[in-house]
């Protein structure tokens, strides 16, 4: 399974990243999944999340993520990027994208790896008003 | 045995410091480090709950034996995305 992760904190860049897709003649599905800072957090209006990151464990965590991804063998490829520092609203703040020969084992993988993203890979965001 | 400990996202905050270091018997674990550490800083002992544990950067438990120069990381629960 090709593999990509990307913590970066300059803004993320779709079509570098589209241009730079990389599919197999077996690859039946595309699916990606921009993540963008909404201008509410509860109902409080917001401006920017800053987003701060234990990076070395989060690649680390990342990394295990997507090895389980693997061990599944239904996917051709995973790339994820994860924009930190101050993110303004309406700016993307992840970026993942998941190939696989069908629709079905690539929408799960993405959605899996988000879910699991918000669970152990150590990043945190505080509202900027 | 010294270990360094590293407090992440709003722990920071209640803990007054970003990093600190502690000096613990040989067989310590991580318990006995956050009975340490909650006398140092006991804005922190509240959050215990709900508090993430890393060494080095792997999660680990409360039983997990500390060893010289290991790098504990503490921080609230994640929000990637």
């Amino acid at each position: 399974m090709r593999r990509e992760i990307i913590i970066t904190l300059e803004p993320i860049d779709e079509a570098a990243l589209r241009a730079g897709r990389q599919i197999s003649t077996g690859a039946g599905a595309v699916v990606y999944f921009l993540g963008v800072v909404r201008d509410r957090e509860g109902e409080e209006p917001i401006r920017a999340i800053e987003y701060e990151c234990f990076r070395e464990m989060a690649e680390h965590q990342f990394r295990l993520l997507f090895d389980q991804v693997e061990a599944q063998g239904k996917v051709e490829s995973v790339r994820l990027v994860h924009r930190v520092g101050r993110v303004a609203v309406n700016e993307p703040s992840l970026w993942v994208e998941v190939t696989a020969a069908h629709r079905q084992e690539a929408f799960a993988a993405c959605q899996w790896l988000i879910d699991e993203m918000k669970r152990v890979v150590p990043i945190w965001k505080k509202a900027v008003k | 045995m010294t270990v360094a400990v590293t407090f992440f996202s709003w722990f920071k905050d209640l803990a007054g410091c970003a990093r600190a270091t502690e000096t613990l018997p040989e067989g310590a674990t991580i318990g006995d480090l956050l009975r340490v550490l909650w006398t140092r800083y006991p804005r922190l002992e509240p959050m215990q709950r709900s508090m993430l544990i890393a060494v080095g950067v792997d999660y680990q438990n409360r039983d997990y034996v500390l060893k010289p120069g290991d790098e504990i990381a503490l921080f609230p629960p994640v929000q990637g995305g």
